[in-house]
């Protein structure tokens, strides 16, 4: 079972995607933040992390910039309400990029794609 | 003595007096004025004196003496009188040249009183002129306009023609200004192309004249030792008056004048008369060229000031539409989560609602308007997107397939085929590729009600001059060309999903880009989209 990390500062985002996810077989983590998305990461090993960009006096980019530099083997998909942020430079180190919606079902794909690309990756040892 | 006169007589008749006339009968019984008018040149009179001189009256040489002296004076009084009178005309007409040259500021109607006032017959009377000048850039002085005929049979014809209407000086300056101008400048273009001269050359008899600021008369030219023989070929006239016009200090240009028809003399008198012309008229002319120069740097300034203008009122429309785009990001950022969070749950509890739940409707309801709402929420953060276009030059080709290819799944599901015919050799198309993108899709992609002749999406591309043409044409979905009109309209019409901006969002985007967005029914065979796009940068003005 994939071990996910979900890191939005929306209480009840964070229930919807662990709610979610959970029926699509995933072990899901949430963090409300970044201290304490990187305090569970310290704690756990996750397969994927899913950050909102805006966090409440954080931004999920920089957190994305040290998950990078710090877990480069964790894949991450940024989840944001924003569009314009796909066409961001520092957005483009994520592996995936999702815009929110109550539908769920292209971040469920971008999480099978993200995982089954990892997977091949490790299989061919790379 | 009988004296042969009738001085001595109070009164006499007509007839007994050579010199009275019809008309002088008052004279006949006014031996005072007869003796002062008429008698004096009489030489019945002068006849008398000589016998009163030969009786040897000693007053006899005295009244002769007399006589001469008064005769001497008569003459002078009357040389006076002509000169004056000539004087009066000159002034009568310096008056009536100078009101005008005073009056106007156009250098061209201040060139054609110039060279009519130096021409015409009531002016100086020369038979023709040349105006040369000074180019203060190239440092030359060249010739400009010239006035005047080019032989014997046009000089008749001309003169007459002035004869015949009597105009005034500024009516003879306007007529030629409007009628024979331009015609003039091409008579003599073949001299006023080879009039000119480099300031520098102060050994030219022009520049010589110009820098010693006074009129000279050139006689005998072609022996003249400081005129250039084929200066003096090139006029065809052995006497010419150089006329310097400066105006304070500044050397404006120079006028030639000359008697080239009739070969009538110039003289010193001549020459004089026009020195008194030329100042007005250099700075007339100084002037009327400022006030073109003034005019050029007005226009320039109020051009300039026009495009400050429209960069200010665009620095404020950019403002607005940043806080615009800054607002409508920031409301759809707060709406998009509460809508995620409601349409998330709804489609959980959906799937774990039984099918025959009464409850299941109103959370289909629930899903169905969140989806709504999010589409609307997608339109108005593309709009927002659409106020900052970023163009560059994209491959189009390239851009249609990857539409195709993002829209494969909504085509599948509506069971669409679609076929793509790719234009060789395309150069690339300078555009937001965003938002070009985003049209596209939206184009393939919209939900149009009605059917056409079968479920196909047939795209090509291809260059027409120095544009690319997308032609989209939709086979399946068919609606009458009014319907369609009122979907390119923002607000018309509510038959796609969201607010109905899609189409016309996309007609609003591209009309940003100048770049045009056709749509057009083909009766019972779909609609057909035709996007013209620009492959160079100026095609976006």
């Amino acid at each position: 079972m994939s071990r996910l990390l979900v890191v939005d500062d929306e209480a009840n985002i964070r229930l919807l995607y662990a709610e979610e996810l959970a029926d699509e077989g995933y072990d899901v983590v949430t963090a409300a933040g970044t201290a304490e998305a990187v305090e569970k990461l310290q704690d756990d090993a996750f397969d994927l992390a899913v950050l909102d960009i805006k966090l409440k006096n954080e931004s999920g980019i920089e957190l994305l910039q040290k998950l990078v530099k710090e877990r480069h083997d964790m894949p991450v998909i940024l989840c944001s309400a924003f569009s314009c942020y796909k066409d961001d430079f520092s957005a483009w180190l994520a592996d995936g990029y999702v815009v929110k919606s109550g539908d769920l079902s292209e971040l469920k794909q971008e999480i099978a794609r993200v995982l089954a690309k990892k997977a091949q990756r490790q299989k061919a040892g790379l | 003595m009988d004296w042969e006169c009738c001085w001595d007589k109070d009164a006499i008749a007509l007839g007994d007096c050579p010199n009275i006339r019809e008309g002088d009968e008052d004279l006949l019984e006014s031996p005072r004025r007869r003796i002062l008018e008429k008698c004096c040149d009489c030489p019945n009179f002068k006849r008398d004196l000589e016998r009163f001189q030969a009786s040897g009256h000693p007053l006899g040489p005295v009244f002769c003496l007399i006589h001469d002296e008064y005769r001497r004076q008569q003459i002078h009084i009357q040389s006076l009188i002509s000169f004056l009178d000539s004087k009066s005309l000159e002034i009568r007409f310096l008056h009536e040249l100078g009101s005008v040259l005073q009056s106007s500021v156009d250098l061209e109607e201040v060139l054609s009183v110039a060279l009519t006032a130096i021409t015409a017959g009531r002016g100086f009377g020369m038979n023709r002129a040349f105006l040369l000048m000074v180019d203060n850039k190239r440092d030359h002085l060249h010739g400009y306009l010239a006035i005047g005929p080019r032989n014997f049979e046009e000089a008749h014809q001309v003169w007459d023609e002035i004869a015949h209407n009597d105009m005034d000086l500024q009516t003879l300056a306007q007529s030629f200004r409007e009628n024979k101008l331009t015609a003039e400048r091409v008579k003599f273009h073949d001299i006023l192309e080879q009039l000119s001269v480099p300031l520098s050359n102060t050994t030219h008899i022009l520049v010589k004249a110009l820098d010693g600021k006074k009129p000279l008369l050139v006689e005998d030219a072609y022996h003249h030792p400081d005129v250039d023989p084929e200066f003096a070929r090139l006029l065809g006239v052995d006497t010419f008056l150089l006329m310097p016009l400066v105006s304070r200090n500044r050397r404006v240009g120079m006028i030639i004048a000359d008697n080239c028809i009739t070969h009538r003399h110039i003289t010193e008198e001549d020459m004089h008369s026009l020195e008194t012309f030329t100042f007005p008229v250099a700075f007339a002319i100084e002037r009327a060229s400022l006030y073109e120069r003034l005019q050029e740097e007005l226009s320039r300034v109020t051009e300039a000031h026009t495009k400050l203008k429209l960069q200010q009122e665009l620095i404020v429309r950019m403002e607005k539409m940043a806080l615009v785009g800054r607002i409508t990001s920031s409301i759809a950022h707060s709406i998009r989560n509460p809508l995620m969070i409601i349409g998330g749950f709804a489609r959980s509890m959906l799937k774990n609602t039984p099918a025959g739940d009464p409850k299941r409707n109103f959370i289909e309801s629930i899903v169905g308007e969140a989806r709504q709402l999010e589409g609307v929420l997608d339109e108005i953060l593309n709009y927002s997107d659409s106020l900052y276009p970023t163009k560059d030059f994209w491959d189009i080709n390239q851009l249609v397939e990857t539409a195709l290819h993002d829209s494969a799944d909504t085509l599948r599901t509506s069971g669409y085929q679609s076929t793509f015919s790719a234009g060789s050799e395309l150069p690339p198309a300078y555009i937001d590729f965003k938002q070009v993108s985003y049209c596209l899709r939206t184009i393939i992609q919209c939900d149009l009600n009605g059917a056409g002749r079968e479920r196909l999406m047939d795209i090509h591309t291809r260059r027409v001059d120095d544009t690319i043409v997308i032609r989209i044409q939709d086979h399946g979905r068919y609606i009458s060309q009014e319907e369609l009109d009122a979907i390119l309209v923002p607000f018309s019409s509510t038959q796609e999903m969201g607010a109905g901006l899609g189409l016309a969002l996309c007609k609003t985007m591209l009309e940003k880009q100048g770049i045009p967005l056709y749509a057009q029914t083909v009766p019972e065979d779909g609609i057909i989209f035709t996007i013209i796009l620009p492959i160079r940068k100026e095609e976006q003005q």
